[in-house]
């Protein structure tokens, strides 16, 4: 059973007399036994990063280490790894179990008889046993897929490199193999590194995910820390589907100041920003609390319901009024893409920073409207009725923003998670 | 395209290549006529009428060409069952005459050819297969192994497959002269006999080996990379690969290269001419080309002969023709 150290693992190609940085001092440490998905757009140097370890590539700078020991000189062969590879890569003038017992006819000393065996013995597991006397050309996409997995872990390699290995499959295959690929690794325990671009891939097979972006580590974590504490501006909007909503804002005071919206804020969070002005604020769709009525707007009628004046959002503070765009319903949720409304805005803040700007400011954010259509995304019960047009308020809690440096992209306040929210019913 | 009747059908699906021409004519003429577009029935049948001529004319053409073609070969086919008084009395397309005909000049032919027959395929089997495996090898090396230097190598293949026979031929008998092939072969009591041959046979190999390099490159540019790759981490050499792998998959290459190795190889009278200088070392295209008496000219034995000698390149081709259209068609792996 087998560590992988990757210790800032730097990779330069040559690109007619330029250098190309793929990999850009990475360092992850990966645990024995351990799922661990590198996740990023095209690009970004994760297949690369992975056809290192694999022996594939030369290492221009870091470490590659199995356990402890470094294999940066030791070839492909020796490294006792298994990949997996999105095009399958079967030998395709060899039976199935040809393709199979070639790799340990190649790297182990074992006989004719008990590399039969091993081979049938991991057909039957796989389920393709029946398979065994065919040529891959005679198989459908998903019985080559099987095929190039079991011909990965018949070697019992100590550790398993999977290049996007369910991409080329169909999205109820991949949905399917996505479960059994992730009990298979558990029952085997290898190591696993796992390539995908697909953030669905990466949350719900990984043990920790890796996000890389150009080159760069953004983030190691697990799914669910990657998702509610994502580190920097990238992963936040790479991970989550669909993305996080950011709105560049400005810090004035205790109120962030953007175009559309003046959000109050607490003084814990004012701390948090420290003597930042540009900063980004963020908010998963699931997050933001689509209501028809705020609190200032309440009747008597309205509150004899319950006393929801309990809510930590009193007075709908972080209430904002806006107009139903778009709705995409998915089944069990709608996609509901919210417009501020201008006029509204206006008029809600009271007090805000924004009578105080001056007319030059007010001419700049008419060019910015034209050029982002502003609309941001809330996800809603998918039993709920909500039309285009609407008018209706969109809350931002407090509890669930992200605050993310605007030039660096780091970020400075992730989302509460220990304190459970109270749930708004909807009226 | 609708049909009218079925055996039209059948026999235009029989016919082949003249299908095409034919269809193409019979819509030129519907369009012609299909001002109204009510009256189709009708106005089929009058385009068949129209087409008939057409697709009379389309096949005495064709089978002009065939005949145009193929005029030598039957000429040389018949001059060699003709006896020789024969060939003087009739035109050399006609059949030969009553009593004309012979078997002779073929049986004189192959007495002989015989030998250089032998000899030929003695230098030119080897020089064929050794050409064709090292030219693997070396594209190989060029596509699915990195090391530094290898496009300028590459560049030096290329250029050898326009080096022309006659360039060659002054360094080739002052290379041959210095390396002193006879008595190093002396030990070896029959190797010994066929000194000419070798040298023969190792010019050509060499000779041969960029054409099939560039032939096998491009079909191994072809590969899929994650196969190789995949291999390797499996655990096999780079010779490991080349074996197990890439050979395997280069049947269709292989074929081609045959071929046309082959057939350069066996019929090249030019390298022979210079290298050979025992007589008993002779091949088909020396011994072929003194068939031609000094004073008689008999073609009949001539166009025999030719026959006998073009034989074995016919036979290769027949023999590797179903893997020379997959190489030639290219498949993807």
């Amino acid at each position: 059973m087998t560590r992988v150290t990757l210790d800032s693992l730097t990779k330069h190609f040559d690109d007619d007399g330029n250098t190309v940085v793929a990999v850009d001092d990475v360092s992850i440490d990966i645990a024995d036994g351990e799922f661990i998905v590198l996740v990023g757009p095209s690009g970004c140097g994760k297949s690369t990063t992975l056809r290192m370890v694999a022996g594939l590539e030369t290492i221009t700078g870091g470490e590659i280490r199995l356990d402890d020991t470094v294999v940066n000189d030791r070839q492909a062969k020796d490294r006792d790894i298994a990949m997996v590879f999105q095009s399958y890569a079967l030998y395709p003038h060899m039976s199935v179990r040809r393709n199979m017992s070639f790799g340990l006819e190649e790297s182990t000393d074992l006989d004719d008889g008990e590399i039969g065996e091993r081979v049938e013995s991991t057909a039957t597991m796989m389920g393709i046993a029946e398979l065994l006397d065919r040529k891959p050309g005679e198989l459908s996409g998903g019985q080559q897929q099987r095929v190039a997995l079991g011909r990965a872990i018949v070697r019992d390699p100590a550790v398993f490199l999977m290049d996007e290995p369910l991409s080329n499959l169909d999205a109820k295959l991949r949905a399917q193999m996505r479960t059994e690929l992730q009990r298979l690794q558990e029952d085997l325990g290898v190591t696993t590194v796992y390539v995908t671009h697909d953030q669905t891939e990466a949350m719900t097979m990984g043990d920790r995910i890796a996000v890389l972006n150009d080159g760069r580590l953004q983030q190691v974590g697990t799914p669910l820390e990657c998702y509610h504490e994502p580190a920097n501006l990238f992963v936040a909007g790479f991970i989550g589907e669909p993305s996080m909503n950011v709105f560049e804002m400005e810090v004035e005071g205790e109120e962030l100041v953007g175009e559309e919206f003046t959000y109050p804020i607490s003084s814990e969070t004012r701390e948090a920003l420290g003597d930042v002005r540009e900063v980004t604020l963020g908010i998963r769709p699931e997050d933001v609390e689509v209501l028809t009525r705020t609190e200032g707007d309440r009747t008597e009628s309205d509150r004899r319901g319950g006393d929801r004046s309990s809510d930590r959002d009193q007075g709908g503070r972080h209430d904002f009024r806006t107009v139903v765009d778009v709705v995409e319903p998915v089944g069990d949720g709608n996609n509901v893409y919210l417009a501020f409304d201008e006029a509204a805005t206006g008029t809600e803040s009271v007090g805000g920073a924004a009578g105080e700007e001056s007319a030059v400011a007010d001419d700049d954010r008419v060019a910015m409207d034209l050029e982002d259509s502003d609309t941001f995304v809330a996800t809603v019960s998918g039993l709920r009725r909500i039309e285009a047009g609407e008018e209706v308020y969109a809350r931002l809690p407090e509890d669930a923003i992200h605050i993310f440096g605007a030039e660096t992209g780091e970020a400075l306040r992730s989302r509460k998670l220990d304190d459970e929210e109270t749930v708004e019913p909807a009226a | 395209m609708s049909r009218r009747d079925p055996a039209a059908g059948s026999r235009d699906a029989e016919e082949g290549p003249g299908d095409d021409g034919e269809r193409n004519g019979e819509r030129a003429v519907r369009t012609d006529g299909s001002g109204d577009v009510g009256a189709s029935r009708l106005g089929r049948f009058a385009a068949d009428l129209h087409a008939r001529p057409r697709r009379v004319g389309l096949y005495l053409v064709l089978i002009g060409l065939v005949g145009f073609y193929l005029a030598p070969l039957e000429t040389g086919l018949i001059t060699a069952f003709k006896t020789q008084s024969a060939f003087t009395e009739t035109s050399p397309f006609a059949p030969p005459p009553f009593g004309g005909l012979t078997v002779d000049p073929w049986l004189t032919a192959w007495n002989r050819l015989a030998y250089a027959l032998a000899n030929s395929a003695l230098f030119a089997i080897p020089a064929t297969i050794a050409s064709a495996t090292l030219g693997s090898l070396t594209a190989y090396g060029l596509t699915h192994i990195r090391w530094r230097g290898q496009v300028a190598v590459m560049a030096l293949f290329l250029a050898g497959v326009f080096i022309p026979y006659q360039a060659v031929l002054v360094p080739l008998t002052q290379l041959w002269g210095f390396i002193d092939l006879t008595n190093l072969l002396a030990p070896l009591p029959i190797v010994a006999n066929y000194v000419d041959l070798i040298e023969l046979m190792i010019t050509h190999t060499a000779y041969g080996i960029p054409i099939c390099t560039v032939l096998f490159r491009s079909y191994y540019q072809s590969f899929n990379e994650d196969m190789l790759e995949a291999a390797r981490l499996d655990g096999a050499s780079v010779f490991g690969v080349y074996r197990r792998i890439v050979l395997p998959l280069s049947k269709p290459m292989f074929a081609v290269a045959f071929i046309f190795q082959f057939t350069q190889v066996w019929n090249d009278l030019l390298f022979a001419l210079v290298l050979i200088t025992t007589p008993s070392n002779g091949v088909v295209t020396i011994a072929l080309n003194q068939l031609s008496g000094s004073f008689v000219q008999q073609y009949n034995l001539q166009m025999a002969g030719a026959f006998l000698a073009a034989l074995p390149t016919l036979l290769v081709y027949i023999l590797f023709t179903e893997q020379f259209a997959e190489g030639v068609a290219g498949r993807t792996t």
